[in-house]
């Protein structure tokens, strides 16, 4: 049962910035991942500032230049089932549609999803954790079967997003907002390692909210797909993943990206495997050189060791897709 | 030896109910039962109109909630209630400690048992209070202060018996001595054997998740008790209130008309049910306690996890020469039978002389177990099952060919061996694989390409249920109005399983009328006769003998009278279409509604008991089921493409309903071995770290196949009671665990001996093998 | 409360569909609203336009089912909190109460939406359908009938939930496929397992949502 907070809906985006400059402020989007931290004491409101009353934040636009806007408040499940994004896009709609429920994504926005909290369940749980201001990283001698095994420093979460790997290897950005300006940050800036900073996952100040994300123009012979692992059919989230979106000229890979999911505390953009399919053919020996090269750094903790053949059997998987 | 049969039920004293009347011989042909029916309450169920415990909302009603303990061993050293108590809209806080409001005081003693200053398992419950709404609840249980002494924990069953464990009890972390069996001579089997094998597996810790919370609301009326509680036994919740709480039973009133699912951990009384009533006693006002989800993945119950060992021998011909079992396992932080029927299965499933089985039980601080649907079965198959199809690869048998060599045709593990009333095993086993063209499936997985990602394998396997006999006592009543509408009187509760329904058709059968005619009072101690829990696979075979004896009953009265009325001898006359006829001339007819010593009566009433089992035979449902499986060998996915079940449970009462049962036991037999396991933080904390529903993964729509068949072996077992069934849920839910390992080994040629089939365990097993892609 | 004609959820069902069966019980107690929130103070103002305080009661207008509910909140009270325990729709079921479920599945504008997970001041001015919603009178709706026919459920406390998912689905998508029907229904748990007759009843409701009445 959540505790007492306050409650406002502005009617525009500049007020709702206001409400949401004050410490202890709260912004609620579809609210599926906020409710569930003020449910599980993850931290507290004092006030939450609902978003329901700033329409400019929804929808999804294409623009002239060929990129798309898609409003921080559009559903997930209208990104999923986007015909445009669809056409353009295949990584993003297939990553919106392997987000959680049905009725989640009916609830859950874009936003929301590229700015949720990691769902460690040290974190989620009453464990007083190095994130949450403790002093232990509970992963690192628990139960860390679905921690991460890249990127890992003091804190060993694993980013549960489907989005955000698919729409950074679109190479796509967010315009944040807050009371005194806004800026527009690349995704690959988006995210906060935990060797950075073990508080936060995103660059986002107290007070400011993702408004907008921009996908830049699919370059001619875009081929992307996303491919995720998980341990239940739904309503999981990726024991890992990829997203790729690699450009294919003639039938070769002039350029592209790889982006890994469930594998680092940050959507993991893996430039080794993008250097090794890069100008290859995508046979079943390239693809398996881009899996190994993903995961040569990998450092498996007790119980998540699996994580490494897996790595190497998705990518392997869903680059011979692409070919 | 103790009756397993009536696992459920240790501890309880059970009224017996007299020998049932004559005149419920075998039906030689039916016309309602075994046909494919809706359910009577199916319009209350889909309307949203059926009222859960849980749904029930009085005037001037409060709600309860309960403060945990939140570390696995600890001792409460004081606790400050001052702030919650001072809360606005707070009514009561409970401790056991006290003190102790003058209207709860004679329950000291209550209070101190069920919020004990020791906690040995993370949730043991410390305080508890009441107010105006939930929220403000959970506020005064966050305002309340407890310190406690944190001791040193052992969460791991696996590492509870080394020298340098902690201590859950003071005496040690053996629950009792290991419990053994043996029959032949194990040496000699062994040594007559042309193969033996030996493996270890394990099976994780399954939670109950019924979808309904536990709890109840209580509310006093002067001295007398009113219980409206999620339960599959009224009667036994009664019982444990109205001996806590010093009460004549006809004062406790426990009413479960409709339960959100239980499997086995609504059997008993809960604690909070006790906590509830107290609060309602000091409030003199109704209170509403309902756990929360975490609660429930805490402390009421799960089908503990097991280490089980088999060395076993077979014969080049098939024939089981000899079977080792051992195995450890945890009920939790106190005797919760932790490894309760696991070696059943090795003693009883095949025909074998030489057989020897040890179980160990541990204390671990951890929350209690509770009979889980088929307590034992599934663990113990997961094992047996797939020993068994490891013996046949290595002696080059068809698994199927290998079990139908060891069919048995008594119970070897019952005290004298009684004959089987009937063994449908072998027909399971034959007509299943025929059904799911076994032998072609097999073939064509030993043809596919070597080099694809996905491959595919087909796997089954066997089982029983120790129960599902059912027996006595039962008493169920009919009464007939004086316009011919027909009410059933019953204890039992319709846990889901379609109880009602059934029953509604027996007495429709016996009386020639309309199913949904019947008019069905249930599940109440206030107004129903007794009945023993739901649970056991036992309902059906317990209550609808009583029934069918109450409508025989009924109906004898009412030719009687009719026969007044017609003038001619009652045994000329019959019951049909809700009508009594002249089997010698069906002009002369009369309606109920006609009959005048019913109508001068108003009701004519008819009681039926549940007669005793058989003395000399032992009654078990028996069970087979075939998978197909793809198996991603790039990334561990387990794909089911299929799954079949059949079963013999005895005579066919409801197709509907059996074949929701097969599947419905699929489904969880799928979790087990697919999806679900608690996992405890055990070596750090001991705390679950998978509290809720995201982490701790039941099976969704997308984990079972699409491809569902349910093929009934529809063998009326007349020996065993007077309408031939037997039990259907709990065996329909032992044999899919192994039958899905088995088709995974089909498949890439790893076995797969713990739980579980996940793609992280998978692909690690395949990595570890080079089997991977 | 009056009846609100406008409501954007209101569909046309197809004739000769449901069964009906007089007399059930909605709820043994009353649910009393008035009475429940009489002994605390009620804040005036509607959220959208001023800070409501921790703990202090707002009104909020809930459509639900076609009637306007007029109802004091506070703001960290869930939807489905309200509906079962201050409006008496216990026909909303929850079993998580944190999204993991989907026992409270509701039509919101229309669309499956946990209750669980929606704070109620963020449902007002909404239009909200329940299990209660989609009977016509004491008459089943094509969905609900469905589910009875194929016995979709057995302890029936998923059920309203799943119902609503399929609701929600069918009326989108004519001809679900079996793939969509169990994508569809993949955020609705059912611990008994009934998963198979849903997927039937599932194509049974559309069925009979396209006006193929008779038996199935």
């Amino acid at each position: 049962m959540l505790q007492p907070f306050a409650y406002i809906r502005p009617t525009s985006t500049n007020e709702a910035l206001e409400h949401l400059a004050a410490e202890g402020a709260c912004a609620h989007a579809g609210g599926t991942d906020l409710l569930g931290c003020l449910r599980d004491g993850v931290f507290s409101a004092h006030k939450v500032v609902s978003l329901a009353g700033c329409e400019d934040l929804r929808g999804i636009t294409a623009r002239d230049d060929g990129s798309v806007r898609i409003g921080a408040l559009t559903k997930v499940a209208d990104v999923a089932r986007d015909p445009v994004l669809s056409e353009r896009y295949p990584v993003l709609v297939q990553a919106a549609a392997a987000v959680a429920s049905p009725q989640l994504r009916n609830q859950g926005t874009l936003g929301g999803n590229l700015c949720q909290r990691p769902r460690c369940w040290y974190y989620r749980g009453h464990f007083p954790c190095l994130r949450k201001g403790g002093d232990t990283c509970y992963a690192l001698a628990g139960e860390n079967q679905y921690h991460c095994v890249l990127g890992g420093s003091r804190c060993y979460i694993a980013h549960p997003s489907d989005t955000a790997p698919a729409l950074m290897s679109l190479g796509a950005s967010v315009r944040i907002q807050g009371l005194h300006g806004a800026r527009t940050v690349a995704l690959d800036e988006f995210y906060v390692p935990p060797a950075t900073d073990v508080q936060r996952e995103t660059v986002l100040a107290q007070g400011e909210i993702v408004t907008e994300i921009v996908i830049p123009a699919p370059p001619r012979g875009l081929r992307s797909t996303y491919r995720k692992v998980r341990g239940r059919g739904a309503w999981d989230f990726a024991l890992v993943g990829i997203a790729a979106a690699l450009v294919v000229d003639g039938g070769t890979v002039r350029d592209g990206r790889i982006v890994l999911s469930g594998a680092a505390p940050v959507p993991w953009r893996s430039t080794e495997s993008e250097a090794a399919v890069r100008g290859t053919q995508l046979t079943t020996a390239d693809c398996r050189r881009a899996a190994e090269a993903a995961v040569r750094d990998a450092q498996p903790l007790k119980r998540n060791g699996y994580k490494i053949p897996l790595l190497r059997g998705v990518i392997e998987e869903a680059l011979r897709g692409l070919a | 030896m103790t009756d397993h049969a009536d696992y459920h039920l240790e501890g309880l004293e059970i009224p017996e109910t007299p020998v049932p009347q004559s005149g419920t011989e075998p039906w030689t042909t039916t016309t309602v039962v075994g046909t494919a029916r809706p359910r009577v309450d199916a319009y209350e169920l889909v309307s949203g109109t059926a009222v859960y415990p849980s749904d029930v909302v009085l005037p001037r009603m409060l709600y309860g909630a309960i403060l945990r303990c939140p570390h696995p061993h600890a001792t409460v050293r004081s606790i400050d209630t001052s702030a919650a108590s001072s809360l606005p809209g707070v009514h009561a806080v409970l401790t056991g400690a006290g003190p102790h409001h003058a209207s709860v005081r004679d329950y000291a003693s209550v209070l101190e048992s069920t919020l004990p200053a020791t906690c040995r398992y993370e949730g043991q419950a410390v305080a508890a209070v009441a107010a105006d709404d939930p929220y403000v609840a959970a506020d005064a249980l966050r305002a309340i202060t407890v310190e406690y002494d944190v001791h040193p924990f052992v969460a791991d069953e696996r590492r509870a018996l080394d020298d340098d464990a902690a201590l859950v009890h003071p005496d040690g972390n053996r629950v009792g001595e290991p419990s053994r069996s043996s029959r032949g001579d194990l040496a000699r089997g062994f040594a007559e054997a042309d193969v033996v094998l030996e493996e270890s597996y394990r099976t994780e810790c399954e939670i109950h998740v019924p979808m309904e919370y536990h709890g109840c609301v209580a509310r006093w009326d002067g001295d007398a008790l009113t219980l409206w509680e999620s339960t599959q036994g009224v009667f036994s919740v009664q019982s444990a209130v109205a001996s806590t709480l010093q009460l004549p039973l006809s004062k406790v009133r426990v009413i479960g008309h409709y339960v959100g699912g239980g499997f086995g951990s609504k059997l008993q009384m809960d604690s909070s049910t006790l906590l509830a009533a107290l609060l309602a006693r000091q409030t003199a006002r109704p209170v509403k306690l309902f756990l929360t989800r975490e609660e429930t993945l805490l402390v009421v119950g799960n089908r503990p996890p097991a280490n089980m060992h088999i060395r076993a021998g077979a014969k080049r011909d098939g024939t089981l020469t000899a079977l080792e079992f051992t195995a450890t396992g945890t009920g939790g932080a106190f005797r919760a039978g932790g490894t309760s029927l696991l070696e059943w299965l090795a003693r009883d499933l095949y025909e074998c002389p030489n057989v020897a089985t040890e179980t160990t039980d541990i204390y671990i601080n951890a929350g209690p177990a509770r009979p889980f649907r088929a307590p034992g079965h599934p663990q113990g198959a997961w094992a047996l099952e797939q020993m068994m199809d490891a013996l046949a690869a290595a002696i080059e048998m068809d698994p199927v060919e290998f079990r139908l060599k060891n069919i048995p045709s008594r119970s070897q593990a019952r005290p004298g061996m009684p004959p089987y009333s009937i063994t449908g095993l072998a027909r399971c086993l034959q007509e299943g694989a025929e059904a799911f063209d076994w032998v072609a499936s097999r073939q064509a997985t030993r043809q596919q390409d070597p080099g694809a990602t996905w491959k595919r394998g087909v796997g089954m396997a066997a089982g029983l249920w120790i129960a599902g006999a059912g027996g006595p006592p039962s008493t169920a009543i009919v009464k007939v109005f004086s316009d011919g509408s027909v009410n059933l009187n019953l204890g039992a509760s319709d846990i889901g399983t379609g109880t009602k329904t059934v029953m509604a058709m027996v007495l429709a059968e016996e009386l020639g009328i309309d199913p949904d005619a019947v008019q069905i009072e249930h599940a109440d101690t206030g107004t129903t006769a007794y009945a023993t829990g739901s649970g056991g696979s036992k309902t059906v075979p317990t209550e609808s003998p009583a029934v069918r004896a109450a409508a025989v009953d009924v109906k004898t009265q009412l030719l009687a009278l009719a026969a007044e009325d017609l003038g001619v001898d009652a045994s000329t006359l019959a019951v049909r279409e809700g009508r009594v006829t002249s089997t010698d001339d069906a002009t002369v007819s009369r309606a109920f509604a006609e009959i005048r010593g019913l109508r001068r009566r108003g009701t004519v009433t008819g009681i039926g008991y549940r007669g005793p089992n058989p003395a000399d035979k032992a009654v078990c449902p028996f069970a087979a089921q075939f998978c197909e499986v793809e198996v991603n060998t790039g990334t561990g996915e387990v794909r089911i493409v299929r799954f079949l079940g059949t079963n013999d449970s005895g005579r066919v009462m409801n197709r509907l309903t059996y074949q929701n049962q097969v599947f419905g036991g699929i489904t969880m037999g799928i979790g087990l071995a697919m999806t679900e396991a608690r996992i405890l933080d055990v070596d750090q904390t001991g705390k679950m770290v998978n509290l809720n529903l995201h982490d701790y993964k039941v099976p969704t729509a997308l984990d079972v196949p699409a491809d569902m068949t349910c093929h009934p072996i529809d063998l009326p077992d007349a020996e065993a009671n007077t309408t031939g069934a037997k039990g259907i849920g709990e065996p329909a839910t032992v044999p899919t665990a192994p039958a899905i390992a088995n088709a995974v080994y089909d498949a890439v040629g790893v076995r797969l001996t713990s739980t579980t089939l996940d793609p992280a365990h998978v692909i690690a097993a395949l990595a570890a093998t080079g089997k991977g892609g | 409360m009056g009846n609100d004609t406008s409501d954007p959820d209101r569909h046309e069902r197809p004739p000769g569909s449901g069964v009906s069966r007089r007399g059930f019980l909605s709820s043994v107690g009353t649910g009393a609203l008035s009475a429940a929130v009489a002994s605390r103070a009620a804040a005036e103002g509607v959220p959208p336009d001023a800070v409501v305080q921790a703990t202090e009661l707002s009104k909020v207008a809930l459509h639900i089912n076609g009637q306007r509910h007029e109802v004091l909140v506070e703001a960290r009270w869930s939807l489905a909190y309200v509906l079962r325990e201050r409006l008496g729709l216990g026909g909303t079921k929850v079993s998580c109460e944190r999204g993991e479920c989907g026992a409270c599945t509701v039509l919101i504008d229309g669309v499956p939406r946990y209750a669980c997970m929606t704070l109620a001041v963020e449902a007002a001015e909404r239009s909200i359908t329940t299990i209660e919603g989609l009977l016509e009178g004491e008459e089943l709706g094509t969905t609900q009938q469905a589910f009875a026919e194929h016995d979709a459920f057995q302890c029936g406390y998923c059920t309203p939930g799943q119902i609503m998912a399929v609701e929600g689905l069918v009326r989108v998508n004519a001809h679900p496929s079996s793939d969509e029907i169990r994508l569809g229904t993949s955020g609705n748990l059912c611990r008994c397992g009934a998963y198979a007759h849903i997927l039937a009843a599932a194509r049974r409701a559309a069925e009979l949502r396209r006006g193929g009445g008779g038996e199935a």
